[in-house]
């Protein structure tokens, strides 16, 4: 259980996806001016990342690993995205229509979002088993989704407040995310994970 | 999200106390049909974006782009006079939002997890692990899909309307940084 715990904490906030990995800039940059955005994207990235996961591991153990085919690991991971994204609509779409409506705008994004094929390749690298590999993409995906809110939340307040000229807009959210970065260097050592 | 005094609108802006603290977004009536008036919501920039977006994928729709708008389509009160072409501003609570995502996302996936847990307690192997995991899935999902329909018949989910487009509010004023 200790070992669960510790591969969770690293992969949330030692290693965290956007602050430590530098995955998903496009989106932690483009969808954080309002916090509800945050939290629709973080909750659609979580699960998509969760779901392609489990099926990649499947993948690599029983197609990319035995046939020797590591050359198209990157190929194959983005069509099982692209398939989890679409499963992912599908499903959101026939539990509710309604939720649809509200959550339905985000899953396009995902295609397109480098931490969801980041964290796959990842769990490559680790050699991990199949609860390892689903508790990792969960966690590093959890841990994107907190970090969107904070940033998301700050924004909000920047926002309210009156900045300088020369640093409107994206300088001031890149030396917020910077300082961010900072604070979540606070977390190094915890894990060696 | 707490919005600071300072930079709350006006009392008069909402038509109600409930109307506070609402995700807004604009909505087109494209038919009147059964005593309701029904609404598509406008293609939401859910990307803040660059100065690129036209050439990346972001934002375009995936799939039959009429499909997913009908999709999407939802109703209003019959009463309200509004016309097919008008356009609306619909809101839903700030929190719904939040509890939609946990139900569609957050519970098939804690489900999930416990599922392949179990399988690997009980099978000590990966396939066990993943069989539990798929399993989890199926009854998460389909737990959210109960939730849902309970939120759905108490109207958590649906949009309200809050005023026509391009209606400027009652007392409503400018508050833009630049003044």
């Amino acid at each position: 259980m200790e070992h669960y715990l510790l591969l969770i904490i690293s992969a949330a906030l030692v290693s965290n996806v956007v602050l430590m990995r530098f995955l998903g800039l496009c989106s932690f940059m483009g969808v954080t001016t309002r916090v509800d955005t945050a939290i629709g994207m973080g909750a659609a990235t979580t699960f998509c990342i969760t779901i392609s996961a489990m099926i990649d591991w499947g993948v690599e153990k029983a197609l990319l690993e035995p046939y020797e085919l590591g050359y198209l690991r990157t190929v194959a991971f983005i069509l099982v995205i692209a398939a989890a994204v679409q499963f992912t609509e599908a499903v959101v779409r026939k539990v509710s229509p309604a939720m649809f409506q509200m959550l339905g705008i985000y899953l396009p994004l995902i295609t397109t979002n480098c931490a969801v094929l980041g964290v796959n390749l990842l769990l490559v690298e680790g050699k991990m088993n199949f609860i390892e590999s689903t508790l990792f993409a969960l966690a590093s995906s959890l841990g994107y989704s907190l970090v969107m809110v904070l940033f998301a939340g700050l924004r909000e307040r920047i926002a309210l407040n009156a900045v300088p000229r020369l640093f409107a807009g994206p300088p001031i959210g890149f030396i917020t995310a910077s300082l961010l970065a900072l604070a979540f260097m606070g977390f190094s050592g915890m894990s060696t994970n | 999200m707490s919005t600071p005094e300072s930079s709350a609108p006006p009392e008069s802006f909402f038509p109600g106390a409930d109307d506070r603290d609402m995700v807004e977004g604009f909505a087109r009536v494209v038919a009147i049909s059964g005593g309701k008036a029904w609404a598509e919501p406008e293609p939401a920039q859910s990307c803040g974006g660059c100065h690129s977006a036209g050439l990346c994928s972001i934002g375009k729709q995936m799939g039959n782009p009429s499909a997913r708008q009908m999709a999407k389509r939802f109703a209003l009160p019959g009463d309200l006079g509004l016309v097919v072409g008008e356009r609306v501003v619909v809101g839903v609570r700030e929190d719904t939002l939040t509890k939609g995502a946990l139900t569609a996302y957050g519970l098939p996936l804690a489900v999930l997890l416990a599922g392949g847990i179990l399988g690997q307690e009980i099978g000590h192997s990966d396939a066990m692990a993943a069989l539990g995991a798929a399993g989890g899935l199926l009854v998460g999902l389909l737990g959210a899909r109960i939730v849902a329909g309970i939120l759905s018949a108490r109207g958590v989910l649906t949009p309200r309307f809050l005023r026509r487009a391009f209606e400027a509010p009652p007392d409503a004023a400018c508050h833009t940084e630049q003044g």
